[in-house]
């Protein structure tokens, strides 16, 4: 910088630009303005409307083609997502859901068990834990905007809940009460911070999915307008050319227009058949898995509700109020589900649907039992596996059938979807290729009329 | 001396400078906003805010009564006279039919009235009243009562509602309860006094002003708070093994309720103690339903036999004496 300001020879001030630059400048800008006079003027002469013409097909056709196979490539990589992002996005939300619910549940059916903690029940709680850690880190992995809020939330809150479940467990083995009022706090912050976030963020997830279904699923209305465009201008052509050379067939034309028609009458058929099969994804596959998803998510808080109320011992009454508010709601929704399904998906909801019924007669004996004061009998009706009708059993098997239907069902959605994937496989390079023959068609055909003006 | 030069040059051309300077200078912001880019400066993203967690509290918490306090000096809160007959259609033949007695009880509180968690079984000193009594009517009290769990705050419905025969749970007998449900004699006398943690600096009800003080809702304790001109900042839980959930949380600053509560807190915390002189006389009696006065006077003699008998020295040496000292069987008079 120095050394610039203190060279004597600069000069003074920079030099006028020459008038030459400026007109060159205006010049370019003047361009295509040329251009197009020159074109206006050459298409009013046959040889040259003919150019203009053909110039106006290959470009047609070929962003026909390109436009097409961008749709479909589009389309295609849309509906592999589903496959591989966003139905595991769903599916992991609803375990981060479903574990944390059953670890609240097994926590409180520990307390129930007098005695050391039977190991079936820890273990349970430490892998529905580590489920939700997993299940959670894979939820957040794309999560935005509130979706995102959702998933701080809760891995905000987990680690404390876990600390109240251990200093409950603490207090417990050493025979200390407190430890009852620990594990109340705990399932408290689970049912009224953690759980409602992970709901939240299920529903997020499937809002998302359906949309991106639906996305998949559309019908591309501007590349149909572009092809149906082309095709048109291909026809006219052909009958412009008919009237001014007498001539009835133009062979380049023709092959043109047929590669158009193919385009077309591929395409509609591909994207009906790929539309359908990922409709039939969602009605076979994901919706019933978000009403089963549901109707599992609710029993499982059921029978959290069950047991707190025994572990409550007197004043339960709010878990026990939840318990017959959630019984209606996951017996409809899986009646609604069965409705949906077929086969080995419809006979698992079936199982589910009996045992939900056994279950809640065992839950209404347990009750009155408590309630009439047989708190030992009413807790081992709840808890304990060994006696007859008991809860426990009847919920493990609602809950093992309810995962099979679901397992079911996103099986389901997967295969339907990956098959409307594979219906548009040939499709964009088939486009591509048939654009190409058209647009050869339109050139060759135009240029044998324009041979006669020589 | 390169430097030198180099300086005295910038100087000599300073005339030459100012003509072109501000060209240069306007050139130099247009090349530096080009390179650099618009905007102000920037600083790093923190990758994952957060900000007040929300420290986990017990459900149900909230402040002082809605209640007034009640009023005990206004009434006679002398029980009727004892007696252990049990005529064909009372409340006892009927108790006696029925085969079990029904006795709503504390499931958490430790040394009064508590769940077991190794055994399962109710525990404590108001337990062992509720054995006797169950004891003097059917010969056993196995297989002859039914617990109820019931939380403080539901004690007189459930009285009221003849959900229970009984109510044996840290009860005080005052003369607003008085007016809804009886009492027995009483078979216990408590004081309320402070808890804290051990080098808090707090050392009775007279260092709590502006402290957060945990107790049950619906308690004498909570009113007593709530009334104090000392003016601690009650806060109300559903049962009292939730104040200790509190404190051991760091969320209140103490507990404050009847000596043997806060007795049986220390005992599962080492890092607690009670403080401070009793401020309260707290008499504790067996709630029974109005109406039932024979079922009251048959629970005084059973309470009498108690007091009078090994039996209440034997549950205090068992539960309370290795918090709370010697103690003997309080004095009763009848009305």
């Amino acid at each position: 910088m120095t050394s610039t300001v203190t060279r004597p020879s600069a000069p003074e001030s920079p030099v006028p630009a020459p008038e030459t630059s400026r007109s060159g400048f205006l010049g370019l800008l003047q361009l295509p303005v040329t251009l197009v006079r020159r074109v206006i003027s050459s298409a009013r002469t046959t040889p040259g409307l003919l150019t203009v013409i053909a110039v106006g097909l290959v470009v047609l056709t070929l962003l026909t083609g390109l436009i097409g196979t961008l749709m479909v490539q589009q389309k295609i990589t849309t509906t592999d997502q589903l496959i591989t992002d966003r139905e595991p996005q769903t599916a992991a939300s609803e375990e981060v859901y479903r574990s944390l619910s059953d670890a609240d549940a097994t926590a409180a059916i520990a307390f129930l068990v007098t005695g050391p903690e039977p190991a079936v029940l820890r273990t349970r709680y430490d892998q529905d834990m580590a489920q939700a850690g997993a299940a959670l880190a894979k939820a957040a992995a794309n999560a935005t905007g509130d979706a995102a809020t959702k998933v701080t939330t809760i891995s905000q809150q987990l680690p404390s809940y876990a600390g109240l479940v251990a200093t409950a467990r603490a207090n417990n083995l050493q025979g200390f009460p407190v430890g009852a009022s620990y594990l109340q706090e705990a399932s408290n912050l689970m049912r009224t911070t953690i759980l409602p976030a992970a709901g939240d963020l299920y529903k997020m997830d499937t809002a998302t999915l359906v949309a991106q279904q639906a996305d998949a699923g559309g019908f591309p209305w501007f590349t149909a307008a572009l092809l149906v465009c082309s095709l048109a201008a291909l026809v006219v052509t052909q009958v412009f050319l008919t009237r001014r050379t007498n001539r009835l067939l133009n062979v380049g034309l023709v092959v043109a227009s047929g590669g158009m028609v193919l385009v077309l009458m591929w395409g509609v058929v591909a994207l009906l058949v790929q539309s359908s099969l990922i409709g039939t994804g969602e009605d076979d596959g994901s919706r019933p898995v978000d009403l089963l998803v549901q109707a599992r998510a609710a029993a499982v808080q059921a029978r959290a509700d069950e047991t707190m109320t025994l572990v409550a011992r007197g004043s339960g009454a709010d878990y026990e109020t939840n318990f017959q508010q959630l019984a209606p709601l996951y017996l409809n929704w899986m009646q609604e589900a069965k409705g949906m399904l077929s086969g080995d998906a419809a006979a698992q909801v079936q199982t589910a649907i009996v045992n939900s019924n056994n279950w809640l007669a065992t839950h209404k004996d347990l009750r009155a039992k408590d309630d009439g004061g047989d708190y030992v009998d009413a807790v081992k009706e709840a808890v304990d596996p060994s006696v007859p009708n008991n809860a426990s059993t009847f919920f493990d098997n609602v809950d093992a059938a309810l995962g099979k239907a679901v397992d079911d069902g996103r099986q389901e959605f997967v295969t339907n979807t990956n098959d409307g994937e594979n219906a548009l496989t040939f499709l964009g390079p088939g486009i591509a290729v048939l654009a190409v023959v058209a647009a050869g068609g339109a050139t060759i055909g135009i240029r044998d009329r324009l041979r006669e003006y020589r | 001396m390169r430097r030198r030069s180099t300086a005295v040059g910038a100087g000599a051309s300073g005339r030459v400078r100012r003509r072109r300077g501000p060209k240069l200078a306007g050139l130099l912001a247009v090349v530096a906003m080009l390179v650099l880019g618009c905007g102000g400066p920037r600083a790093p993203i923190d990758p994952a805010p957060v900000g007040n967690v929300g420290e986990p509290m017990p459900a149900g918490v909230s402040g002082a009564p809605a209640d007034a306090a009640p009023d005990t000096t206004g009434c006679d809160t002398d029980s009727l006279a004892p007696s252990s007959a049990i005529p064909a259609g009372s409340t006892m033949a009927k108790i006696k039919q029925r085969g079990r007695l029904i006795a709503g009880v504390d499931a958490s509180t430790y040394l009064f009235g508590f769940l077991n968690p190794a055994s399962g079984e109710f525990e404590g000193f108001d337990i062992d009243i509720v054995k006797a009594i169950a004891t003097q009517l059917f010969g056993d009290w196995h297989n002859h009562v039914q617990w109820m769990a019931v939380p403080s705050s539901a004690r007189e419905s459930m009285l009221e509602k003849d959900q229970v025969d009984i109510v044996v749970r840290t009860y005080s007998i005052t003369c607003d309860r008085l007016q809804q449900i009886d009492f027995s004699s009483r078979y216990y006398v408590a004081g309320q006094r402070v808890l804290v943690e051990k080098g808090s600096g707090i050392h009775g009800l007279t260092d709590l002003e502006g402290k957060r003080v945990c107790a049950t809702q619906d308690s004498t304790s909570l009113q007593t708070l709530a009334e104090s001109s000392v003016r601690p900042i009650p806060v109300s839980v559903r049962n009292w093994s939730d104040c200790l959930v509190m404190l051991q949380q760091g969320q209140v600053d103490a507990v404050s309720t009847d000596d043997v509560i806060l007795a049986g807190m220390a005992r599962q915390d080492p890092n607690l103690e009670v403080v401070g002189q009793p401020f309260t006389t707290e008499n504790y009696g067996v709630g029974i339903p109005k109406g039932h006065e024979d079922m009251v006077r048959y629970v005084n003699s059973v309470l009498d036999n108690v007091r009078n008998g090994g039996a209440w020295r034997a549950s205090y040496n068992t539960w309370l004496q290795p918090e709370l000292g010697a103690d003997s069987p309080p004095t009763v008079t009848y009305q």
